[in-house]
């Protein structure tokens, strides 16, 4: 179990495991306690309201109704939790032997119990009440039969999986019996899914046994049933009302019970099912509660992040993953980020689109862009609007799994099309939807798509990885944005694949840029109206391939930022460093591994978060962080010894 | 697509096939004589002369092969078999009274889905919020009440305490369409509390899945204004799941309008049904069932066909 018993979760299973434990008890002590004999008739007596002897009155044969009840409930319960353990049984051992033989004895255990699923589940009860007779003996029988199947396939699932597990494989290959596995083994693992299929039968077991009952089907009279007494108190509804009442909640109550200890079992066995109460990004008005700031830096040529801060909402409290961040992109440029997993790089290029996971906020910075019209926005703190109106159009983002961001069930020319009519300003109705057809296949044919206009009418599952990247990159530049963020584009996709789509982001950045004659070019002859490229990766070569500038991150913060020609000639921190000697493309003579792992971002350093891994850090390096130090013009390292670093 | 389709639809005929003939054989499984069995009442032996009989008559005495035959030419000719009682045909009954329980259905499935859907939906949009936590608690309490005790409840209040509506009963469509459909209304609507209920729960996971998806993220990127973005890249792939879930349910509900039927006194087929098991008229009933469950094959494989209609990938599969 992977919940400890002061988990919150559990404690949500203590008062109703409690309530329950006490109608259990209750119903299987009815021979002990005080009660009135549940089948003596009164008819002298008959529907009289409750007093002290008999507290909820008495029925339309003078009977005792809170005996009854409690009698009742007696009978529901053996019944349902009989037939719940049988059908448990037989069910777990189905599903056991099926999942784990396979093949023959699969079919003859797991899909000959499905069978039963064939029918449903009324009819077959009514079709066996048919040919034994009514009566608990039947019951049981029936219900036995029907649940059986859901054990099975419950029991035969978590065996498949159990299966392969490391230790289950280990028993066999050292020659564990197949029995001995099965129960030692593999049943005490699949356990817990089959107590919450135990919790979920009783209560199913007990919906069909009153309704059974209550049809005049099932328990059969005088013994008392909930079911049988809701069918009575039917035929005196007008009369006493109440009599209706007391078994319909005892049923619906006992029921209910029942469905919220299974509930909260399920939630204490399988935390990951329990919602974590976020609202989806685009459903926010405003997207940030912090003030924008007053600022009196100067607009940057297109986009400029200073001392990004994120947080990540953990039931432990916010943790800062991404901290202090600054670096800019100018027009036509190619800004590399680079680190490792969890370095924080994705999060930084989702927070430029505005895109954060529901989890993770902006805690301080900003990011001014300046946009088409010539006004500049952070966009940290822009109105979901406003943002919107940016994304796809000035702002654009390609995504790692091109599978996974296409939408399976539209066609690939209609999501591209979206791009184009969601920023169309005037472009509505028939006219405007072949306009964006026409403007789909042109940016097709311009990404390198074959016959693209068989493939806007395609589905994506009709395609390859590396199409739909290349249909993922037509949406991302349909409307020509000023910045655009590949976010690992390559990293899903076969090596020889990788190659063309870098070749079209480089063909791509270089029309974007071309074409414009002089007034594209500023005094020192670099290009302002270029598209900003923000490439996000991990892979050093493609780094060395097409970026001009390289910023490396490092457990939420950047350590190093400079051109890539210097800072892959001459790294100034030693993270930088370790990484060119790690990489497999580098021309060190020898691959050097960094020692130890990447820090948690609820457990840093006290110093510098690198010094632990350091083979450069001193004493000092320990203390406090390091702040960054412009080592050179436009080179930042943060690292105190960086003039001694290569 | 057409592939997929008489694929599916091959496979739905054998299981019609294995659904009939297990029904035929029910009674041959049973341990003991199957005449005896149904004529014995309490402990009873039943009288010798009348259990020959009564095996001449089901043709018990002929060799099973036979039987086999003689029953699939039955059926074959829309032949379910004869009443024990009164020798009145089972088909023609089953044809007079589906269409009043498929009505029901219909009509149960319609409400619970314009209450589930839209509930479901804004709960899941707003997860956490009181919405959420109102709505889910209100299903669970509805998932927990069976359907007699609803129904039930329902004619204590509404008809008896209120007297808004008359407790139960059925008038033909032809003969008086609002009051047709005030009858209906009730029944209904007691069916569809707890299918609601389902609705909405199935409707919100789904919902909440599709949230976390990539592809909702990407059109996002792309400037996707939010309400196209519900209705194109999560209502419309969150759908799926849900029409499962609900025809499975209708499915069972094939059978399942049993108590509420009985409770409304609407003259269905499943009303028919229990009256036959009462009186253990064994070719009733079988004929029942079996017509019962071949709608439920083939309401699996409308299902089936309006899935790939819906996800494109499922016609490659």
């Amino acid at each position: 179990m992977s919940a400890s018993l002061a988990s919150p979760r559990f404690h949500r299973l203590v008062l109703p495991g409690a309530l329950l434990a006490l109608v259990l008890l209750t119903v299987a002590a009815a021979p002990l306690l005080p009660l009135a004999d549940p089948v003596k008739q009164q008819v002298s007596e008959r529907l009289s309201t409750p007093s002290l002897g008999h507290l909820l009155g008495q029925d339309e044969y003078g009977r005792d109704v809170f005996s009854r009840i409690i009698w009742g409930g007696r009978v529901s319960l053996s019944v349902s939790i009989l037939a719940a353990a049988c059908a448990g049984l037989i069910g777990t051992l189905l599903g056991l032997v099926g999942g784990y033989f396979r093949g023959v004895v699969e079919l003859m255990s797991v899909r000959l119990a499905e069978v039963v699923l064939c029918f449903p589940p009324m009819l077959l009860a009514l079709l066996v009440v048919t040919l034994l007779g009514p009566g608990a003996v039947t019951l049981v029988l029936v219900l036995t039969i029907l649940f059986t199947p859901g054990y099975a396939r419950v029991a035969y699932a978590e065996t498949l999986s159990a299966r392969t597990l490391d230790y289950v494989t280990a028993q066999t290959a050292l020659g564990a019996t197949s029995a001995r596995v099965l129960f030692r083994t593999v049943l005490p693992n699949i356990a817990p899914p089959l107590l919450v299929q135990f919790s979920l039968t009783v209560a199913a077991a007990m919906m069909l046994e009153s309704g059974l009952s209550f049809l005049g089907l099932g328990v059969v009279p005088p013994s008392p049933s909930w079911g049988l007494m809701i069918r009575s108190a039917r035929s005196v509804m007008e009369q006493a009302p109440l009599l209706l009442l007391w078994p319909c909640l005892a049923l619906a109550g006992t029921v209910l019970l029942l469905n919220v200890v299974c509930d909260r079992l399920r939630d204490v066995m399988d935390p990951r099912g329990a919602a974590m109460g976020v609202i989806p990004g685009f459903l926010r008005r405003a997207r940030s509660a912090a003030l924008p700031q007053a600022t009196t830096e100067p607009a940057p040529s297109l986009v400029r992040i200073d001392n990004l801060t994120l947080s990540l909402k953990t039931p432990a409290g916010p943790l800062n993953v991404v901290r202090g961040v600054s670096f800019g992109v100018a027009p036509g440029e190619t800004v590399a980020l680079v680190g490792e997993s969890g370095s924080g790089k994705t999060l930084t290029a989702l927070a430029v689109m505005g895109l954060l996971p529901p989890v993770v906020t902006p805690a301080g910075g900003s990011i001014r862009f300046s946009r088409r019209d010539g006004t500049v926005a952070d966009l940290l703190h822009l109105p979901e609007g406003q943002m919107r109106r940016l994304r796809g159009n000035d702002l654009s983002i390609i995504f790692q799994d091109p599978s996974a961001s296409l939408n399976p069930v539209h066609r690939c020319g209609k999501q591209v099309a979206e791009a184009i009519r969601a920023h169309g300003g005037g472009m509505t109705g028939e006219g405007s939807a072949r306009a964006a057809k026409a403007k789909v296949v042109a940016l097709f044919r311009r990404v390198g798509l074959p016959d693209p206009e068989r493939r806007a009418g395609a589905f994506p599952h009709e395609l390859s990885g590396g199409q739909k990247q290349r249909v993922m990159i037509a949406a991302a530049v349909a409307n020509t944005p000023r910045l655009l963020i590949a976010d690992e584009p390559t990293t899903a996709l076969d090596v020889t694949v990788q190659a063309q789509i870098l070749d079209l982001l480089a063909d791509l950045k270089g029309e974007s840029g071309s074409g414009r004659g002089q007034e594209g070019k500023d005094t020192e002859g670099k290009d302002t109206t270029g598209m900003g490229l923000l490439f996000v990766t991990h892979n050093l070569a493609v780094v060395r391939q097409i970026a001009d500038k390289v910023v490396v991150m490092y457990a939420g913060e950047v350590v190093e930022e400079g051109p890539v020609a210097e800072v892959f000639a001459r790294p100034r921190h030693p993270y930088t460093a370790a990484l060119l000697a790690s990489a497999p493309e580098s021309e060190a003579e020898e691959l050097t591994a960094i020692p130890g792992t990447v820090p948690s971002p609820a457990a840093l350093p006290p110093g510098c978060r690198f010094a632990p891994r350091c083979g450069f850090a001193t004493p000092a390096c320990d203390s406090t962080p390091p702040a960054s130090i412009e080592v050179a013009p436009g080179r930042i390292a943060r690292c105190i010894r960086w003039m001694e670093v290569a | 697509m057409l592939a997929f389709a008489l694929r599916r639809t091959g496979i739905a005929l054998v299981l019609v096939w294995l659904v009939a003939t297990l029904v035929f054989l029910v009674i041959h499984l049973i341990p003991g004589d199957p005449a005896e069995l149904l004529l014995s009442q309490g402990g009873v032996a039943p009288d010798p002369a009348a259990v020959a009989e009564l095996r001449e008559r089901l043709g018990l005495d002929l060799p099973l092969i036979q039987q086999y035959f003689t029953y699939w030419v039955g059926l074959l000719h829309g032949n379910f078999g004869t009443s024990l009682q009164d020798d009145h045909p089972v088909a023609a009954e089953i044809a007079l009274r589906l269409p009043r329980t498929l009505e029901l259905i219909g009509g149960a499935a319609v409400l619970a889905l314009a209450i589930g859907m839209p509930f479901g939906t804004a709960a899941a949009l707003r997860v956490g919020g009181r919405l959420d936590r109102v709505a889910s608690v209100i299903a669970g309490v509805a998932l927990s009440v069976p359907v007699f005790v609803v129904g039930t409840l329902a004619i204590l209040i509404f008809a008896q305490k209120l007297g808004w509506v008359s407790a139960g009963g059925y008038v033909p469509l032809a003969q008086n369409p609002g009051r047709h459909l005030a009858l209906l209304l009730m029944p209904a609507g007691t069916i569809a509390v707890g299918l609601a209920a389902v609705v909405f729960r199935v409707t919100r996971s789904s919902v909440l899945e599709v949230l976390g998806r990539d592809h909702v993220r990407a059109a996002q990127a792309r400037g996707v204004g939010p309400r196209l973005i519900i209705l194109r890249h999560v209502l419309r792939n969150a759908l799926s799941p849900v029409l499962t879930v609900v025809a499975l349910h209708l499915g069972a509900l094939l059978g399942g309008t049993v108590l509420v039927e009985y409770v409304f006194n609407w003259p269905g087929l499943s009303g028919y049904l229990v009256r036959s098991v009462e009186a253990r008229d064994y070719p009733e009933v079988l004929g029942i069932v079996l017509a019962i469950s071949i709608l439920f094959v083939f309401l699996n494989l409308v299902v089936d066909l309006a899935y790939a209609a819906l996800d494109p990938r499922v016609r490659h599969a």
